[in-house]
């Protein structure tokens, strides 16, 4: 049996072998077939494509009208209807803090805010500004009507708001380039510049950018314990009003290169209770591309407080005085701007206590900041502290700030 | 050398004509166009009717047009206000208008021009969620890069500026028309040299394409912005990059307001090539018109996707 099979194989193999080149042949004629099918269906498909692409352009253009003489919309699109009326947002601005001297580590919810908006009827507009913090309840910060349709480029803002002084006063927190309010104008102007009154700007009708505001409030700032002709609480007569003037130009010095220039001046008529006066300063480059380099801010500001302050008494009461102090402060900074999602920046503060004369303060700030998107941003800030008379201090915050809603830039905080 | 009464009557005469003169052509209808293409679009169709200054420039993103207060004065004092619309000045026309004292060129004035009345929209968002990054709520605003829609923002501008100034009707039909058939016959000029477009795979910088790839062809595959407005993170870029080979992707549009070394990069790690383009008029060189800037878009991208081809 084992011989039958062992010839049987014998026998067989060159069977096999002769096969072989009878098989191919036959393969390479099935492959040489299959390759002209393949060629006439990719000729087939390109045609098809062909067709199909013809067709679809004279869809396209049938459907947009590209030959036809008339448009195929019979009429415009109606808008639906405005999603931001009433704007809604709110900011949440976050921050750890420490510092060397030793007062540990800070995590506070610097401020909530729930900012709305909308027009009120075809004259009118308004907003308002709620705002808690850590360390303060919530507050009406502002709640504001504004004129929309006044002759002669003239508009008229009424009730809480941030007087229009300076550059930097009337920004809320967290719109400052800088984790903190300057030194210099928290102490000259503190909480913001929040005053309960009315305002009107002019709009000069010229090529030239020229406006003026004038204004007249309760008072300019937050500061409650004094009497009502220096500070902002209770009931006053009219000369211990706060008049403000605030007229700002602007020149574009290139396309993408150009200063703004402003100057501001108020007063407590009484007795000549205070005088300031201010100006600020403003270079931009804005070449307004999404390129690695988009630009730089150099803003630089400088108030001077003359004003006739109390006297301290023995028990530490503040009492009307005659004496003057006249005090000082600004800042000077500069920002710019990386790669859509960056920005490094620099800024030196010169700050003195209205009403201390000893009190002045000299802080070396650098900054970063890091927007992930348009509605986040993180920054860290280091300040050098350097008191004249005091001890030296370094203070390091991380901030986290982010935007819910509608979120715009205003042209006050551009 | 003494003038005669006569001489000098005469002369002040004159002087007064060509005031006159001077006043008259300052007459035109003053326009503020926000972006470049529908300024473009209002000379061509108002002519010596309009006198036109832009805010935008070409080359810039016109989602970061700063706030400039020289463009409060010149809102200030236009006649009419020509805006590209379905929300793409919001970065920085709310802002100007809040303070312009110029309620007829309001959204709700009767000389506000918006240029998309006739669009219809792509990519209208069915949510306002901004985990899916910063949409325009109103649909795609880059509707300007397909000239079919071109024809449709020059019909809505003309009849914007016939509203706004009657007496000027007809010349502005005329601009129309004249407007129309000329880009009628450059529609079917681009159609022709585009052809070899359809089908391409590409990414962009920025979500801003869809109008230009539906007009011509062209399949995009995603977009280098991890979401609309949102920078690209590494993550991100590395699906980009592996779906891009995946996809066979060989061309990457670079929107010229936006960087380049990125775009560079990403087409370096594919083998792709990089097509700059500019999604507003005069962002490349010698493009000041609407129909320049169509023409030199569709050329950077034919040469790109020909180097692609020849390597």
């Amino acid at each position: 049996m084992e011989l039958h099979r062992a010839l049987a194989l014998l026998c067989a193999a060159p069977l096999v072998l002769l096969s072989i080149p009878a098989s191919a042949l036959i393969a390479e004629k099935e492959l040489a077939e299959v390759k002209a099918e393949l060629a006439a269906t990719q000729q087939t498909l390109a045609t098809t494509l062909d067709t199909l692409a013809k067709v679809e352009r004279r869809l396209d253009q049938l459907e947009s009208g590209a030959t036809a003489p008339a448009p195929v919309p019979s009429g415009p699109r109606i808008p639906p209807v405005n999603v931001d009326n009433p704007a809604i947002s709110f900011v949440i601005d976050t921050a750890l803090e420490t510092d060397t001297h030793g007062s540990g580590w800070d995590f506070a919810l610097r401020s909530g805010e729930l900012f709305i908006s909308a027009p009120i009827d075809p004259f009118l507009r308004g907003y308002a500004s709620l705002a808690g913090s850590s360390e303060e309840g919530f507050d009406i910060e502002e709640a504001a009507l504004i004129t929309t349709s006044l002759p002669w480029n003239l508009t008229v803002k009424g009730g809480r708001f941030f007087a229009d002084v300076g550059r930097f006063p009337h920004w809320h927190g967290e719109q400052l380039p800088f984790v903190d309010r300057p030194p210099s104008i928290e102490r000259l102007i503190p909480g913001e510049s929040r005053a309960e009154g009315a305002e009107l700007t002019w709009l000069a009708p010229i090529e030239h950018y020229f406006r003026v505001t004038a204004g007249i409030y309760d008072s300019i700032g937050a500061r409650d314990e004094l009497p009502p002709e220096y500070g902002s609480a209770g009931d006053r007569a009219f000369d211990q009003l706060t008049w403000l003037v605030h007229p700002s130009t602007y020149f574009d010095l290139t396309d993408t290169l150009n200063v703004e220039l402003g100057g501001t001046f108020f007063t407590v008529a009484k007795h000549g209770a205070r005088y300031l006066y201010g100006v600020d300063a403003t270079l931009r480059h804005q070449p307004g591309t999404s390129s690695f380099y988009q630009g730089f801010v150099l803003g630089s500001e400088w108030l001077w407080n003359d004003e006739k302050f109390h006297n301290v008494d023995d028990a530490g009461e503040i009492i009307p005085g005659r004496q003057r102090f006249n005090h000082n402060g600004g800042y000077a900074y500069l920002e710019s701007f990386f790669g859509r999602e960056y920005s490094v920046g620099a800024r030196f503060d010169y700050a003195e206590e209205p009403i201390d004369p000893i009190d002045r303060q000299r802080t070396y700030s650098a900054f970063a900041t890091w927007f992930p998107s348009e509605f986040q941003r993180l920054r860290f800030q280091f300040d050098q502290i350097d008191p004249v008379h005091g001890q030296n201090d370094q203070r390091f915050t991380l901030q986290w700030t982010a935007f819910l809603g509608s979120h715009s830039h205003g042209f006050s905080t551009r | 050398m003494a003038f005669r009464p006569v001489e000098i009557a005469s002369a002040a005469l004159v002087a007064l004509l060509l005031t006159l003169s001077a006043d008259a052509a300052e007459a035109a209808l003053r326009v503020v166009a926000s972006m470049p293409d529908v300024a473009d679009m209002t000379r061509q169709i108002g002519g010596e009717r309009v006198s036109v200054e832009t805010i935008a420039l070409g080359s810039q993103d016109p989602h970061k047009v700063p706030v400039k207060p020289s463009f409060v004065t010149k809102l200030n004092r236009a006649d009419v206000l020509v805006v590209q619309g379905l929300g793409l000045e919001h970065a920085f026309l709310p802002a100007l208008l809040e303070v312009a004292s110029n309620p007829k060129i309001l959204p709700t004035g009767a000389a506000y021009i918006d240029a998309s009345i006739y669009i219809q929209p792509l990519e209208v968002p069915t949510s306002q969620n901004r985990s899916q990054g910063e949409l325009h709520p109103l649909g795609n605003p880059h509707f300007n890069l397909d000239p079919v829609q071109g024809k449709l923002m020059a019909r809505a501008i003309a009849e914007g500026l016939a509203r706004v100034d009657p007496a000027g009707a007809s010349r502005y039909q005329a601009g129309l028309d004249r407007y129309t058939a000329l880009l009628d016959g450059k529609i079917a000029e681009w159609e022709k040299l585009a052809a070899p477009l359809r089908g391409v795979k590409a990414v962009s910088y920025h979500q801003d394409l869809v109008y230009l790839a539906k007009r011509f062809g062209i399949e995009m595959v995603g977009t280098l912005e991890t979401k609309p407005g949102v920078p690209a993170t590494p993550g991100h870029l590395e699906e980009l990059v592996d779906t891009m080979k995946r996809e066979q992707v060989k061309l990457v549009i670079r929107e010229v307001a936006y960087e380049l070394p990125l775009a560079q990069t990403v087409a370096q790690r594919t083998g792709a090539r990089v097509a700059t383009i500019s999604t507003l008029a005069g962002g490349l060189p010698g493009t000041q018109t609407y129909v320049d800037s169509i023409e030199a878009n569709l050329e950077a991208l034919l040469q790109a996707v020909q180097e692609g081809s020849a390597s």
